[in-house]
């Protein structure tokens, strides 16, 4: 932004106080206001005290406290209180990156689905690891530069981890159900993906609670890689694997292990899950 | 009132132990940490805020045990914290980083909350780059920015870690009054590297050195550690410990004294350079 060249005159100043300026007007003399204190003070004659603080409250509140976003306004009308609505939009996985990484990922794993011999093995190895990034893409040293600071607020660091987890999660699921559909082979496939991204999802959720969350979906992700990879790549029809009673079985018990032992280590969470 | 009661902390990374047996009381008003490089100043104040756990040591802060997950909240609704490389998203305003903070802090009524954000980015003068990018914001300003979120509910605990890095001399002295009147009633810990800081707002002083404390008093009593060890000269002594050139032609020195030198009164950083030892003295003296 550019220092504002021009100041008001006692003349709009009248105008602006009874409000008889458009509204365009107004928000730059609004804006300007707000930088420019003996323009603020030829309101004065205008407007007695008591309703020119309350005006004053006002305008600060108009031009400086963060517009809510779509998504803090979406989140507002199912019920979630602004507070919260606010923490989960200063996600950093929420924000454009995130979401265009992410989409560029199962855009290519979609293609190579369709051109290579196991290309829908790599889809079914790649999908369900989007999650998890997406977790350490919004919580801890990592991810937020401000982590130190809050790591020493009373807000619970599992329940936050958890909000941005469930949004993250959320916004995870639409794409890649949508490029799970138009997998080719047998509709069910596209939920072939689902329970190890979410055993996934957890895992990296409670091995936080040892170390910081990039860490924990980095380790978490090589060895689902080696593991799937390995077991996938060698077989033309990937639902051998990923629909065999005992890996789905597998998965669904990692699943639980995991949930069992974040509830359980949630104070501990607290104070350590850092780099330190 | 003892504000803090750090008994023989032990903090190790690896096998150097940042902190090494490290005693601290602080009591209501304003404890200075003086310490060189790598002392363990911020390992301390990490341990103090409850962001970093101790290997072994006895801690009560505010009266409670942050090793107890409900000791260890109340302990966070009470304290403001800048850590040394306070960071903020540099996409967010300074308005919506302070935001973010004190929503964390449980601060839940919106109106409320944003009025209390005004407050503190008054105190620390951004009240006008409320609505710029934290990216657009200068190195001084960021460090102001950090302080405003440590300010937030106006805490009766406030750990500072080096608080006056890249503050220009006004904003400096705009710090110094709002450390001195949030010492009134508050405790304040603050680590530095500016004896004048220390010398201007401080009420009790704890010299750092290698993980434990080597000196705990005022900073009048700091001083008086180096009565009768403070010279000057019109030439360099090279029997001091330290010396350096003080204003047209005259050269101060720490250390013993020879017979008939000019004795002068201690400063304190006199006698931090004593307390720490001829290496750190020297550096001083060849910094001059
Ligand atoms: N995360 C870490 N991993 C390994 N070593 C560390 C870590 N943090 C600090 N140390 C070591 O602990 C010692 C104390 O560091 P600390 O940051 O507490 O010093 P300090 O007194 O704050 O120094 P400065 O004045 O430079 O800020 C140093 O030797 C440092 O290298
Ligand atoms: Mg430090
Ligand atoms: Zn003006």
């Amino acid at each position: 932004m550019t220092t504002t060249p021009w100041h008001l005159d006692g003349e709009l100043a009248g105008r602006y106080a009874v409000g008889t300026v458009g509204p365009v007007l107004a928000a730059s003399v609004e804006q300007h206001l707000v930088a420019c204190v003996p323009c603020r003070s030829l309101l004065a004659p205008h407007v007695d005290t008591p309703r020119l603080d309350l005006v004053w409250a006002e305008v600060l509140e108009e031009v400086e406290a963060p517009r809510p976003t779509l998504l803090e306004r979406l989140l507002g009308s199912i019920g979630m209180s602004d507070a919260t609505a606010r923490l989960v939009a200063a996600t950093p996985s929420l924000r454009g990156a995130w979401v265009t990484g992410m989409s560029v990922v199962l855009a290519l794993s979609l293609l190579a689905a369709y051109v290579a011999d196991n290309g829908v093995a790599v889809f079914l190895a790649l999908a369900p690891v989007l999650p998890a990034l997406g977790v350490a893409a919004a919580y801890g040293p990592a991810a937020d530069p401000a982590h130190e600071i809050v790591a020493a607020t009373p807000y619970s660091a599992v329940r936050l981890l958890a909000l941005r987890t469930a949004f993250v999660v959320a916004t995870t699921l639409v794409p890649a159900a949508v490029a799970g559909l138009l997998l080719p082979g047998p509709a069910h496939l596209a939920l072939a993906w689902l329970l190890p991204g979410l055993a996934l999802t957890v895992g990296t959720v409670a091995v936080s609670t040892w170390i910081a969350p990039h860490q924990a979906a980095a380790a978490l992700t090589v060895a689902w890689l080696a593991v799937s990879l390995r077991a996938l790549a060698p077989r033309h029809d990937p639902l051998l694997v990923t629909t065999t009673p005992v890996v789905l079985g597998c998965t669904v018990a990692l699943a639980a292990a995991a949930a069992v032992l974040l509830v359980q280590r949630r104070d501990i969470a607290d104070v350590i899950r850092r780099t330190a | 009132m003892t504000t803090i009661e750090a008994t023989e902390l032990v903090k190790a990374y690896g096998r150097h132990r940042a902190l090494d047996g490290m005693t601290l009381h602080a009591r209501t008003g304003v404890t200075g940490l003086l310490g060189p490089n790598g002392a363990g100043k911020t390992t301390l104040l990490r341990v103090l805020a409850t962001v970093l756990p101790a290997d072994s040591g006895q801690l009560r802060v505010l009266g409670q045990d942050p090793y107890d997950a409900v000791g260890r909240r109340s302990v966070r609704r009470r304290l403001g914290y800048l850590p040394q490389d306070a960071g903020f998203h540099r996409g967010f305003t300074a308005f919506e980083a302070v935001d973010y903070v004190a929503v964390l802090k449980e601060h839940t009524d919106t109106r409320a909350r944003h009025e209390e954000v005004r407050r503190v980015l008054d105190l620390v003068a951004l009240g006008d780059v409320a609505t710029k990018r934290v990216r657009a914001l200068s190195g001084g300003m960021r460090q102001r920015l950090g302080l405003a979120q440590a300010l937030l509910g106006d805490p009766p605990l406030l750990v500072l870690d080096e608080p006056t890095v890249g503050l220009d001399p006004e904003q400096r002295m705009r710090f110094r009054d709002l450390v001195s009147e949030a010492g009134q009633g508050r405790t304040v810990i603050l680590s530095t590297h500016q004896t004048e800081d220390v010398a201007a707002v401080c009420s009790d002083v704890v010299v750092v050195k290698e993980g434990r404390s080597v000196f705990t008093g005022t900073p009048t009593e700091l001083a008086s550690l180096a009565t009768g060890r403070v010279w000057v000269d019109d030439a360099k002594d090279p029997r001091a410990v330290a010396g350096w050139r003080v204003g047209a032609g005259h050269y101060h020195h720490i250390g013993d004294p020879p017979a008939g030198a000019e004795l002068v009164d201690p400063t304190i950083e006199d006698a931090y350079l004593l307390l720490l030892g001829p290496q750190a003295a020297q550096g001083r003296g060849e910094a001059a």
